[in-house]
């Protein structure tokens, strides 16, 4: 059982109490909404400013964003072989046990992957700390939806606290090591990679 | 699903180019002249997506699209999505041009997608090879 369990009790016994809650959470903890709303500011990111140099600025962070979404999927990848500890619906403390079980069949659905880390808390805060370097107003806005992707997440009882802090944790630590010290280092690739968008008429 | 998560990604991707294009000045991916109706467009397109998808299945299911499958499904339905409008956008454009309407011209200032401040995808394309076999605009 990992730290801070009872956190997960604490917050899925709200599941049931206000079905609209749960409803709205459903919605958000769901796997396309966010990601598609994630990749769908970045992708207006890409193309909305006016200015060549600067989109052209924005374009870099955004790849640099993709590549730290990449890599820490990896490192999540990596981590899952450990298989630290199960699902909250899964655990031997039948308290916690079941009221994750009922939190994640009425909220979400039962996902089979390792609990931790979050996949979900790494890939979006990857993002969001890969644009803020960039561009604060949107970073601040990625970071807003990135957490109300997480915060369902755990009101659906489908992560313990520790497995959502821990993908927070290794998306901007991941992200910040691919945008400041990776990525620059990579030149002239990333341009030569525009360049190439350029071309296409993509960039 | 995988076809409904593309059908998805692919509308909202237009929706996003017709109010992203508009702040970026480029005109060669507008379907419309007015602004307002352009914005009304897109959000249209967005929420009218998002709406059919959340509505015609219970999506807070154990599904198959798994992370490296919507990666490529996003990254095809968004470059798709793009050339469609872009040839969608010289289309419509140079209908309009042949009603004796103002149509986009200019010079190709840069290659990419700057081009499409002064012209459409298929005249920037046009242009290009025209330069490319020597012949004047």
């Amino acid at each position: 059982m990992p730290p801070l369990s009872g956190w997960t009790l604490w917050i899925t016994g709200f599941v049931g109490k206000a079905p609209a809650l749960d409803h709205v959470m459903g919605f958000l903890a769901n796997d396309f909404f966010v990601p598609v709303a994630i990749a769908l500011i970045m992708l207006g990111l890409w193309i909305g400013h006016p200015d060549l140099t600067r989109r052209g600025q924005l374009q870099k962070a955004i790849m640099n964003a993709s590549v730290a979404i990449g890599i820490s999927t990896l490192v999540v990848r990596t981590l899952n072989v450990f298989d630290f500890w199960p699902r909250p619906f899964l655990v031997d403390d039948i308290v916690i046990r079941e009221s994750a079980t009922y939190a994640a069949q009425t909220v979400f659905y039962l996902p089979h992957d390792p609990s931790f880390p979050s996949n979900a808390a790494t890939i979006s805060f990857a993002a969001a700390t890969g644009i803020w370097f960039s561009h604060r107003t949107a970073g601040a806005v990625l970071y807003f939806i990135a957490f109300l992707w997480v915060f369902a997440r755990f009101y659906a009882g489908i992560h313990f606290a520790v497995d959502l802090a821990g993908g927070v944790m290794i998306g901007i630590v991941t992200s910040t090591m691919i945008s400041k010290v990776f990525m620059p280092r990579t030149e002239p690739v990333p341009t030569w990679a525009l360049k190439l968008g350029r071309f296409l008429y993509l960039a | 699903m995988a076809l409904d998560y593309f059908v998805l990604v692919f509308i909202a991707a237009i929706g996003v180019y017709q109010i992203a294009s508009i702040p970026a000045g480029l005109r060669g991916l507008w379907f419309f002249r007015q602004h307002k109706v352009q914005y009304f467009f897109g959000i249209l397109a967005i929420l009218g997506v998002f709406g059919w998808f959340y509505t015609s299945e219970e999506r807070n299911i154990q599904h198959t699209v798994e992370g490296a499958q919507q990666l490529w499904l996003f990254l095809g339905a968004i470059v798709f999505a793009y050339f469609i409008n872009a040839i969608l956008a010289s289309v419509i454009q140079a209908a309009v041009s042949k009603r004796g309407d103002s149509p986009i011209r200019g010079k190709q200032q840069d290659r990419g997608m700057e081009t499409l401040k002064t012209m459409t995808l298929l005249d920037g394309i046009l242009s290009s090879w025209r330069k490319k076999k020597g012949i004047e605009d």
